[in-house]
């Protein structure tokens, strides 16, 4: 029988299948110190062990500050979360990347990084955007943490099979360097909608998905989640098995794994999605979030929409859209060129890899930071900080008055040092645009790391298909 | 379950407005509790009372996977959240945890209640009674699997 890549990863992972529920083995979890005390404290409170201590890894991310390291954490209860998180992974055994270590970085960043997520397995962690992961054609599950504590004691967890949606990007892009895969998967939200995805596993397909790199692939996948999707998958390929090749924790047999994933690892010509979309590359533009969730997005040569217009009849959609044009500040017809912004952050999950940092720099290289602007650049993790110093580019950024931090996740959530006074308003490379998410009373445009590098060069955003970037 | 109704007629509440981040280093339940809603209602921790329902739109919980989420809810006295439709990660914290439940009702339902109704739900026939309208509604039932969950007070407690 024909079978997707996601049936076959799921039905080779089955514990258990009876009544409904499915039994999953998982083969890497992932922790971090904000979704996992609680966890830890619930093993001990029913003296359990972590199952599988080889099988988890630990990193801090969510609340370091992304200043000098050497320095005291002054944020005392960011301070004892760290603290319990050092504590948890010495007592049960688990491999911790701590703020000291050159492989500490953001979760969803060192994952791949270090060749612990592999094509065909599952993972899950603490954290929705664990579906970045999905781009090397791995199942990967965003938890709270009761189900952390479940797989820590486990290795496995409960599900109810999600249904299959195929979403098929065909077509080439005009300029891929200004039209990124950022501004590809926004397009792709902003049609389906913010619960288009609820309860599937997305397989993104096509021509335009196949020519993306493995990092532009992982910013596809990362928002899948802002589709309200349990996970995103990209079959593995050639780039795929590169790009993993010599990390360090792949298996020791990789070429044997490499020659079985190649055999196993797509879904069959004749196999059935339970839903389906597909849109065309060609004439996707760099886009601007202009209201408080990520379908909220316009074309960048576009305005900020009236809302009876955005609503389209729909008076939910319309008011949903005057409260976020109310929280936003901004008046309906307003081009999106027009707006002016106070802060850029470069950085996050879905865009702080050194792919992204190289073409953001391009477009700094020479140049200077508008003045009303304060512009930060956030390396996914010290391995993407040691890589682009090597390269250079932490001058070009310095030199035209970026900041040029310590790896976490920073401004995208809020809750470490690096947030938004009320009122500021942001170009970020981040996922989230919600109200407050960069801090209380902040303004989140989302775009791409090309994007953002000029917004804080001319103090407003403008069309980076008109610069030069080759 | 008996209870009045805090009603927020938006979709997409996400969780970043159900718990603001900088909460997300409290671990003391109860003080989490004065937290919650916070990003979209101030008011909300000194108005809850224990047993009240929020009623709101489509994609209640989307975004992030905090626990946090629905623990807050659940120490301010929230019972259940009646939507027209939740995100996954928020649906499951809430069984798993056995913190409150995800309720999932009708347009009709969703447009007939108003804030500070007296609601009583009955799980057990799927219904929602509006008190102060005297009028009943159908709730979406719970999914076998889900309902066992719930029925053993959470994910830990189940045993197939």
């Amino acid at each position: 029988m024909s079978k997707t890549l996601f049936e076959k990863i799921w039905d080779s992972h089955i514990v258990v299948d009876e009544d409904g529920r499915s039994l999953l083995y998982v083969d890497r979890h992932l922790i971090h110190e904000v979704t996992s005390p609680q966890a830890f404290d619930g093993l001990r409170l029913n003296a359990r062990k972590v199952r599988r201590p080889d099988l988890t890894f630990a990193t801090m991310d969510h609340n370091v500050p992304t200043s000098d390291r050497s320095l005291p954490i002054l944020d005392q209860t960011s301070s004892i979360q760290i603290k319990t998180l050092e504590r948890n992974c010495k007592e049960f055994g688990i491999t911790l990347f701590d703020i000291h270590s050159p492989n500490q970085g953001i979760v969803h960043v060192i994952g791949p990084e270090l060749g612990i997520t592999l094509p065909g397995t599952t993972i899950v962690c603490g954290d929705s955007h664990t579906s970045t992961h999905g781009a090397f054609g791995s199942l990967a599950f965003g938890i709270g943490t009761s189900d952390v504590e479940h797989v820590l004691a486990t290795q496995c967890i409960m599900m109810e099979k999600p249904k299959t949606f195929e979403i098929k990007i065909q077509g080439k892009r005009k300029n891929p360097h200004a039209v990124t895969a950022k501004d590809i998967i926004l397009s792709i939200i902003r049609k389906i909608g913010t619960a288009g995805g609820t309860g599937t596993v997305i397989e993104y397909r096509g021509e335009t998905i196949s020519e993306l790199t493995m990092e532009q692939r992982m910013t596809i996948c990362n928002m899948s989640i802002e589709a309200g999707a349990r996970a995103g998958l990209i079959a593995p390929d050639e780039k795929t098995y590169q790009y993993l090749n010599g990390r360090k924790y792949v298996p020791k047999n990789y070429d044997e794994c490499v020659n079985y994933w190649r055999e196993n690892l797509k879904t069959d010509s004749g196999a059935k999605f339970d839903k389906s979309f597909t849109l065309s590359a060609e004439n996707i533009v760099p886009q601007v979030s202009w209201g408080t969730n990520p379908a909220m997005t316009s074309d960048v040569t576009g305005i900020v929409p009236f809302p009876d217009e955005y609503g389209k009849g729909n008076p939910e959609e319309e008011k949903g859209a005057t409260k976020a044009l109310q929280y936003m500040d901004l008046k309906p017809g307003t081009p999106i060129m027009d707006i002016v912004i106070d802060r850029v952050f470069i950085g996050s999950c879905t865009n702080a890899r050194l792919g992204d940092l190289i073409e953001a720099a391009k477009v700094v290289k020479g140049k200077k930071v508008s003045s009303r602007v304060r512009a930060m650049v956030v390396p996914g993790s010290q391995l993407v900080k040691k890589n682009a110093e090597e390269m250079g580019l932490d001058k070009i950024f310095k030199d035209a008055g970026f900041e040029w931090r310590e790896s976490g996740c920073s401004m995208c959530l809020g809750m470490n040092p690096d947030i938004l006074a009320a009122g500021e308003r942001c170009a970020s490379t981040s996922n989230r645009n919600f109200e407050g998410r960069q801090g209380t009373g902040g303004r989140t445009h989302l775009v791409s790391p090309v994007m953002a590098a000029a917004a804080a060069i001319s103090g407003h955003f403008v069309d980076v298909r008109e610069l030069d970037l080759n | 379950m008996k209870g009045s109704v805090i009603k927020y007629e938006r979709d997409n509440i996400d969780t970043d407005v159900i718990l603001p981040g900088p909460y997300l280093k409290i671990h003391d339940y109860v003080e989490l509790a004065k937290h919650a809603m916070e990003g979209l209602d101030k008011d909300f921790h000194k108005r809850v009372k224990p047993g009240d329902f929020i009623v709101a739109g489509k994609n209640f919980g989307c975004g992030s996977s905090r626990e946090h989420a629905p623990i807050a809810l659940s120490y301010s006295g929230i019972k259940a959240v009646l939507a027209l439709s939740f995100a996954r990660i928020f649906y499951r914290n809430a069984v798993d945890g056995a913190f409150l439940l995800p309720i999932e009702i009708d347009e009709s339902a969703y447009k007939d209640i108003s804030d500070s109704d007296s609601l009583e739900v009955d799980i057990s026939k799927n219904e929602i009674k509006n008190l102060t309208k005297n009028k009943i509604y159908k709730m979406k039932p719970f999914p076998e699997l889900i309902g066992k969950i719930i029925e053993a007070g959470g994910l830990f407690n189940y045993k197939p």
